[in-house]
């Protein structure tokens, strides 16, 4: 294309193609040389002061204890299923609290904004106490009132099944029988005809005006189907926790959140929901006024406008500093180490006993470093689907 | 024509970004992964990357450069005496959590057994038991610590295992002798560790404790389950309330956990003693005349109590006709100072400002202190026990 500026073409310094290249380069060969000289420094350290290093550790046994696991662990297995058994209870408190937070979250952002005078303050309260507070001082002081409970001799015992003590929360869990698959299969089944049972009767709603109650359809058929499976296929065995004998009386069977666990959720929850809520408020307040007047004048209510004008638009502003709360918190729940709960550093501290540091924590580094990643990589999906068509 | 260039821009951006940072991964990989996990391989790899580096730069300045680096820091960790007395102060990693072996007084000077290892040394060297940092250490962080030489000295009620032995750092002679045991509530009657079958067990991180407490309990097929804390309070917490029906920790650990309950007399220490625990001194690796000071320091402290030279009577024996006494006080004759380049008089600082092995002992840990008996193990020599040292001479 011809130039007015530069009637002989482009100069090669002023050329756009050019000049991003250049500078993509430059950096890339920048970040290069910062990384291999950190590389150099660590090899030459390793070598001079001779600090153990290798990945041969990996097949040995751990011979540690970890107090609770998500899969079966006994001390006599790898060190590289103890990694994986710690970096799974990781996780486990990572998905667990970026749901409960989550929902908390909004709640609670929501009530900032309520009219409610009550309401509103009582949620700024609460923001502004837990996300001022470190993390860490919550967490010893949730732990340090689970200790307050009675032990697990003398704890509250709830129709002869659930159990709460300072050990943690014990209540039936199910175990999966023979009939396990086929009944999951049905469920599954029964779920995809509860969507389209859902679809096909809010298309109805909105072509006809007749009032179809979609939602309601769509549960009773996925609630009936599964308890038709669960009487036909028997596939659940009820465990519920049971006294041991012997002096000690600790519980057995079912399933148990331990008192550090418990701990850990909810120092996790409360901290990160402060901070959610705040990002809620945020997206919110964001959209324009004019749509809030726009869905009244539709003769949407107040949740309704909330739901089907305000949110979907405040979601877009919401999302990528949530994906960063997200990752916080997965990072924050390292500091389970101090309340007891088996995460990924407290064990891996505990392996660097026998095994060699340097490897153990570049492992560690490299876990949190792929979950953070997944979550990034999620949250941008969702993103893209939800930005406005034909926008960046 | 200018809308589609600023449409490429993010792209060509982001293309460019994930180039970048995976070829800096893969430099990272190629230098963490090993398949054949030894060593060797990680190191060549590393070295090899390393050597691609430096080429990529300008060779010839930067490698002089290198090279002086290196040599400086060569110096800095194979010369830690004369590093310790530009200072004026030696860098001691101990604790602030276990009476009797580190912790605080009441205005906040530090004081225990540990601790005054530490004085000593800083009274050998720089005449001033006073002149010491006291870096308070995790016990999770001990290694490190060690292993990156910021550190002169590591006194933290810390195991001498063989596996340490070679990747933290020269342990000196064992100061005092101990062992893991389990202390329980009395009211649930149990009189052996044995019993412990069901239990719920707290142990401290980052020691060999949780590792000889896995060992028990896989030996005796115990079905306990174990909660492992980062910090010893948090542990006691746990413990103190019931979340815990046992703890365990060394011996003397315990004795130290029980002057700090309300009622010490409701709780028991079971009989079984489950590890050999020598609490040890730690040097890091590299300086092997550093290792010697530390060593002939506390050779010093435990001949000085077998003579019967204590912080009371230093200047009368060194006045007397004690041979023995005398070499040691340095009035006369030579056991090494010289060689190593510190005050011949050392040991006379040391006792007055310390005192003798004895008398740090009874401070601490005997009548003075958290009351743990000196009989057995813990006694000099000549008295049938296991406290000695290389003969000064």
């Amino acid at each position: 294309m011809q130039s007015i500026l530069y009637p002989g073409g482009i100069p090669l310094w002023r050329n756009v193609v050019f000049i991003q290249w250049a500078i993509q380069i430059v950096s890339a060969v920048v970040v290069i040389a910062i990384v291999s000289g950190f590389i150099v420094n660590v090899a030459n350290e390793i070598q001079d002061r001779e600090i153990p290093f290798g990945f041969s550790f990996l097949d040995e046994a751990a011979q540690i204890p970890i107090g609770e696991s998500v899969i079966q662990y006994e001390p006599s297995n790898s060190y590289l299923y103890g990694f994986t058994v710690a970096a799974l209870n990781t996780i486990k408190a990572s998905v667990l609290g970026v749901i409960t937070a989550t929902i908390l979250g909004i709640i609670i952002g929501v009530s900032r904004l309520s009219r409610n005078w009550l309401l509103s303050r009582i949620a700024l309260v609460y923001i502004e106490t837990f996300r001022n507070i470190p993390l860490l001082i919550q967490l010893l002081f949730w732990f340090l009132i689970i200790l307050e409970l009675p032990n697990v001799r003398e704890g509250y015992v709830f129709f002869d099944a659930f159990y709460l003590n300072n050990s943690g929360f014990y209540l039936p869990w199910a175990s999966p029988l023979g009939g396990f698959w086929p009944w999951a299969i049905l469920s599954i089944a029964g779920l995809i005809a509860a969507i389209f049972a859902f679809n096909f009767l809010s298309k109805r709603e909105i072509e006809t005006g007749q009032p179809s109650y979609p939602i309601v359809a769509g549960f009773a058929i996925f609630i009936l189907v599964t308890i038709i499976g669960l009487l036909i296929f028997s596939p659940l065995d009820i465990v519920v926790p049971e006294r041991q004998e012997g002096p000690f009386g600790r519980l057995q069977g079912g399933a148990r959140l331990t008192g550090s666990f418990f701990a850990l959720l909810i120092g996790l929850v409360v901290y990160t929901s402060a901070f959610i809520a705040e990002i809620v408020r945020a997206g919110i307040q964001a959209v324009n006024r004019g749509q809030t007047e726009a869905a009244r004048s539709l003769g949407l209510n107040t949740n309704a406008g909330l739901r089907y004008v305000i949110f979907p638009q405040a979601l877009r502003v919401i999302i990528p500093p949530l994906i960063s709360q997200y990752l916080n918190l997965t990072k924050n729940s390292s500091l389970a180490a101090a309340i007891g709960y088996p995460d990924l550093v407290s064990v891996t501290t505990t392996m660097t006993q026998i095994a060699p540091a340097i490897s153990l924590i570049g492992m560690v580094m490299v876990t949190y470093l792929a979950m953070s990643l997944f979550y990034s990589l999620v949250g941008n999906i969702y993103n893209r689907i939800t930005r406005y068509a034909g926008v960046g | 024509m200018r809308f589609s260039s600023a449409r490429k821009n993010p792209a060509m951006k982001l293309l460019a970004l994930t180039s970048s940072l995976l070829i800096s991964t893969t430099l990272l990989l190629s230098a963490c992964t090993s398949d054949s996990g030894a060593t060797q391989v990680a190191l060549e790899r590393a070295q090899a990357t390393a050597a691609a580096a430096i080429a990529e730069r300008n060779a010839a300045s930067e490698r002089a450069n290198e090279a002086e680096d290196r040599a400086a820091a060569a110096e800095a960790s194979t010369n830690r005496l004369a590093t310790i007395q530009n200072r004026g102060k030696i860098t001691c990693a101990t604790g602030n959590d276990t009476p009797g072996f580190h912790s605080l007084d009441a205005s906040g000077n530090s004081v225990g057994f540990d601790v005054d290892l530490c004085r000593a040394v800083a009274a050998a060297i720089l005449s001033d038991a006073d002149a010491v940092e006291f870096r308070f250490t995790d016990l999770a962080e001990r290694g490190p610590a060690l292993q990156s030489g910021e550190i002169d000295l590591m006194n933290l009620t810390t195991t001498w295992t063989s596996n340490r032995d070679i990747n933290w750092g020269n342990f000196a002679p064992v100061m005092f002798y101990d062992g893991q045991g389990f202390m329980t509530r009395k009211d649930l009657g149990i009189e052996s560790a044995l019993e412990l079958d069901g239990a719920a067990i707290c142990v401290t991180s980052g020691t060999t404790t949780e590792l000889n407490l896995a060992d028990y309990i896989r030996q005796h097929n115990l079905d306990a389950e174990t909660t492992v804390f980062e910090q010893s309070e948090v542990a006691f917490d746990a413990y103190g309330s019931g979340q815990c029906d046992a703890f365990t920790t060394d011996r003397s650990g315990l004795a130290s956990l029980l002057t700090e309950f309300p009622n010490p007399e409701d709780h028991v220490i079971l009989p079984e003693i489950i590890s050999e625990e020598p609490l040890t001194p730690v040097v890091p690796h590299g300086d092997e005349a550093w290792f010697d000071i530390v060593k002939i320091v506390m050779a010093g402290i435990i001949y000085a109590e077998a003579y019967g030279i204590d912080s009371s009577n230093v200047d009368q024996v060194a006045a007397s006709d004690n041979i023995k006494a005398k070499r040691l006080l340095g009035s006369e004759g030579d056991f090494g100072q010289e060689a190593l380049g510190i005050k011949k008089t050392f040991m006379q600082d040391v006792i007055k400002q310390v005192g003798n092995y004895g008398e740090i002992y009874e401070r601490n840990l005997g009548t003075d202190g958290i009351g743990l008996p000196r009989k057995g193990r813990n006694d000099l020599w000549i008295n049938g026990g296991q406290i000695y040292a290389a003969p000064l001479r």
